[in-house]
C-alpha cells in the first residue's frame, strides 16, 4: 500500500539513508526512535511536504515521488496537530471538503459522521484556542479522515496528551484505523504507545531502519544491541566464546568468572540478552533439570510492578528478572535464589 | 475585586519594581502630553477658526490624507508578497535583499528627497519616465506618494515578513496536505494568520507617510493648493511668522493621527491593542 525505495533525503549534516519499506494495506505501522532519528522528516517525505533527494515513494502501488501532497491521497496529523487558530472547529474539519467544493448535504453527512466517530460533536462550534489536548487531539484526526484517505500519517500523535489520555486515545485511534480499515504510519519515540497499537514497526535512528517487523519480534528478537536497549532489553551481556563442536546446537561465553550457554554456533565476541521475564527463580539450593546456566544469586532487592515483581539479583553475574507476584510470594524472604537461564530466554544480538 | 486573575502574590519588592516601570511610562507620557498641552496653550481663538476657514488648509488636509492612505494601500500591495517571499522562499542574496529593505528607514529624510529629485531630473532613466512617459512627479501630488512610498513602504515590508515568519509553516503543510496548492494555503492560512502584523505595518506607515516633511519639500515643494499637505503648510505659516496658526495645524494634525490609530486598533481587535 505504502513503500519507500532507496529513499534518500538531506538536510544539513543529517540524512535518512537509503531507507526501503514496504507497509501492506490495512496495517497499523509504527515507525519508533530516539529524538533526532529522522522519524518526522520520513513522515514528511511520505506526504510530499519534502522533495526527497533520491529513491522512490509508491502509494497504492503509484510512483508519487514527484506528486503534490494534496494529490497524494494521504491524510496527516502533525505533532502538536497544527489546527488552524483562526478558523472554528467546524471551519477546522471542513476545510479540506470547502477546498473540494464538497454539496452541502455531502459537507453535513461527512461531518456528522466523523463526528460521531470521534465523538466531538459538542465540539463544533467552539474555537480552536479553548481546547484541551486530546480534545485537539480529535478535532485534528476529524480534518484528516473527513477527506476519507486511505492512509493515515500520524506524527507523535499522542506525545502532548497525559498519561491516562494516551491510553484511551491509543484505544480510538485503533479502533478507527479497523473501522475504516485504514493503513496508518505512526511515528512516536514511546515503547508502550507503539506496542499498544502496532501490527508492525520499524525502529529508526541515524536516518537508518534499524530493524523492520511485527512488533513482538522487537522486543522478543533484536537484531542489534542499539534495537535491544531502545525496547528496554535488560541483561545484555558480552563475552569471548569458547571452540564448539560441530554439531553443538549452544555456544559457551565467558564473562568473567563464569560463563553461559547460548543457543547457535558462535565465534569470537558475542552479545546477548537475557529475558527477564523467562528465567527460572527457585529458593536457594533448587533443583533445576538442566544444571548448566544454573547461577546462585543474591537477591539485592526488589520492586513491585503491578503486573510483574522486578527483581535485581546479584552474584557471578548480575542479572534482572520479572516474575509474577504469584510466583514470588514463597520467594519474598529468601536471601539467596537459583536462577535458570533457559536457552530460549537468550537471544544472540548480531 | 481583583483586576487582573494572573498576578501573582507580589512583595514589596515587587510592587518598586513595577512602580520603577511606572515611573518611565509616566515621565514620557508626561513629556508628550506636556508639548502638546504648551501649544494649546499657546494658541488663540482666532487662530483657530482661521484653521477652520481657510480653503488653502482645507486642500492641504485633503491631500495629507488621500496621499497617506493611497501610500499606505501601495505599500501594502508590496509588503504582502515580499514579506511572503522573504519570509518562506530562499533565494540567493535574501540576505542582502533584506538589508535592502531596511535601507529606507535609515535614510536621512532630505536624502530621500534629494535621491528622488536627482533621479527623475538628472537621469536618463529618470527624464524618460517623466517626458516620454508623461508620469510626472517633480513637483506634482503624485511625487507626494512616491515620496512618501520610499520613505514609509520598509515598515510595512519588514512588518509582513514577521509576521510571516511567525505563521508557523506546520499550518501551510497541513493546509498543503488537505488539499491547498501553494497559493491556496497562503491565502487561506498564512494570510489570514498574519493579518494582525500586516496590519500593524500598515499603521506605521501611514504614520510615517501623514506626517513627512523633509523629503517633500525637496521633490514636490510645497504650492499652495497643489502639493501642499499639512506638514508643509506647517512649515510655511511658521515662515511667514504665523506662529499661533502653525501650532493650531500642528495640533489639528496630532487629533486626526490620535484618532485614525485608536479606531485602526480598535476595529483591528485586542491584538492590534497591544501593539
Amino acid at each position: 500500500m505504502i513503500c519507500t525505495e532507496e529513499l534518500t533525503f538531506r538536510v544539513g549534516t543529517f540524512q535518512l539513508d537509503h531507507l526501503t519499506i514496504d507497509i501492506p494495506t490495512g496495517k497499523y505501522f509504527v515507525l519508533l526512535g530516539p529524538p533526532g532519528a529522522g522519524k518526522s522528516i520520513f513522515l514528511e517525505c511520505l506526504c510530499g511536504l519534502r522533495r526527497v533527494d533520491s529513491g522512490r515513494v509508491f502509494i497504492s502501488g503509484q510512483d508519487v515521488t514527484c506528486t503534490e501532497p494534496r494529490l497524494r491521497g494521504v491524510g496527516y496529523v502533525p505533532q502538536d496537530y497544527a489546527l488552524f487558530p483562526h478558523l472554528s472547529v467546524a471551519q477546522n474539519i471542513t476545510f479540506g471538503l470547502r477546498l473540494r467544493r464538497c454539496e452541502h448535504q455531502q459537507l453535513m453527512s461527512r461531518i456528522q459522521d466523523m463526528t460521531q466517530l470521534l465523538g466531538i460533536q459538542h465540539l463544533l462550534p467552539r474555537r480552536i484556542a479553548g481546547l484541551s489536548g486530546g480534545e485537539q487531539q480529535r478535532v485534528a484526526l476529524a480534518r484528516a479522515l473527513v477527506l476519507q484517505p486511505r492512509i493515515l500519517l500520524l506524527d507523535e500523535p499522542v506525545c502532548a496528551l497525559d498519561e491516562a489520555m494516551r491510553q484511551e486515545v491509543c484505544v480510538q485511534l485503533l479502533r478507527v484505523q479497523q473501522q475504516l480499515q485504514l493503513t496508518v504510519v505512526h511515528v512516536s519515540h514511546n515503547l508502550e504507545e507503539a506496542f499498544s497499537v502496532a501490527d508492525l514497526a520499524a525502529i529508526l535512528h541515524e536516518g537508518r531502519f534499524q530493524q523492520i517487523g511485527p512488533i513482538d519480534e522487537l522486543l522478543r528478537r533484536p537484531n542489534s544491541e542499539f534495537v535491544a536497549r531502545f525496547v528496554r532489553t535488560e541483561n545484555i551481556f558480552s563475552g569471548h566464546a569458547r571452540a564448539t563442536m560441530a554439531e553443538s546446537t549452544r555456544t559457551r561465553i565467558e564473562l568473567g568468572h563464569t560463563a553461559v550457554d547460548v543457543p547457535g554456533q558462535h565465534t569470537g565476541n558475542v552479545k546477548f540478552a537475557i529475558r527477564p521475564d523467562q528465567i527460572l527463580l527457585l529458593p536457594e539450593g533448587g533443583q533445576a533439570s538442566d544444571s548448566r546456566n544454573c547461577f546462585e544469586l543474591q537477591l539485592a532487592g526488589w520492586r513491585d510492578c503491578g503486573a510483574y515483581i522486578r527483581l535485581e539479583l546479584t552474584g557471578p553475574i548480575n542479572l534482572v528478572a520479572h516474575t509474577t507476584p504469584a510466583a514470588f510470594s514463597p520467594l519474598r524472604h529468601c536471601s539467596r535464589l537459583t536462577a535458570v537461564l533457559p536457552l530460549e530466554s537468550i537471544h544472540v544480538l548480531s | 475585586m481583583n483586576t487582573d486573575p494572573n498576578r501573582p502574590v507580589a512583595s514589596i519588592r515587587d510592587r518598586l519594581f513595577a512602580a520603577a516601570a511606572f515611573l518611565f511610562v509616566s515621565l514620557f507620557l508626561l513629556f508628550v502630553l506636556g508639548l502638546i498641552l504648551g501649544d494649546i496653550c499657546y494658541i488663540n481663538r482666532k487662530a483657530v477658526a482661521a484653521v477652520l476657514t481657510s480653503g488653502f488648509i482645507r486642500h492641504a488636509l485633503w491631500m495629507s490624507i488621500w496621499t497617506s492612505v493611497t501610500t499606505t494601500m501601495i505599500a501594502l500591495l508590496f509588503a504582502v508578497p515580499m514579506g511572503y517571499a522573504l519570509s518562506r522562499f530562499p533565494f540567493p542574496g535574501r540576505f542582502i535583499a533584506d538589508t535592502i529593505v531596511d535601507l529606507p528607514i535609515v535614510f536621512p529624510p532630505l536624502v530621500a528627497g534629494l535621491t528622488l529629485l536627482v533621479f527623475f531630473s538628472q537621469t536618463a532613466i529618470g527624464r524618460w519616465i517623466q517626458e516620454d512617459l508623461g508620469l510626472e512627479f517633480v513637483f506634482q501630488p503624485k511625487g507626494i506618494v512616491l515620496c512618501q512610498f520610499l520613505t514609509a513602504a520598509s515598515f510595512a515590508i519588514r512588518s509582513a515578513k514577521t509576521a510571516f515568519d511567525d505563521v508557523d509553516r506546520r499550518y501551510e503543510n497541513v493546509a498543503l496536505t488537505l488539499g491547498c496548492t501553494r497559493c491556496g494555503s497562503f491565502l487561506r492560512v498564512s494570510l489570514p494568520l498574519a493579518r494582525n502584523g500586516i496590519i500593524a505595518g500598515g499603521i506605521l506607515t501611514w504614520a510615517r507617510a501623514f506626517g513627512l516633511f523633509g523629503p517633500l519639500m525637496i521633490f514636490v515643494g510645497s504650492f499652495r493648493g497643489r502639493t501642499e499637505v499639512l506638514s508643509t503648510t506647517i512649515f510655511l505659516e511658521q515662515s511667514v511668522g504665523n506662529l499661533e496658526v502653525a501650532l493650531a495645524i500642528a495640533l489639528l494634525l496630532i487629533f486626526i493621527a490620535l484618532v485614525a490609530l485608536t479606531a485602526i486598533r480598535l476595529v483591528g481587535g485586542s491584538a492590534l491593542v497591544k501593539l
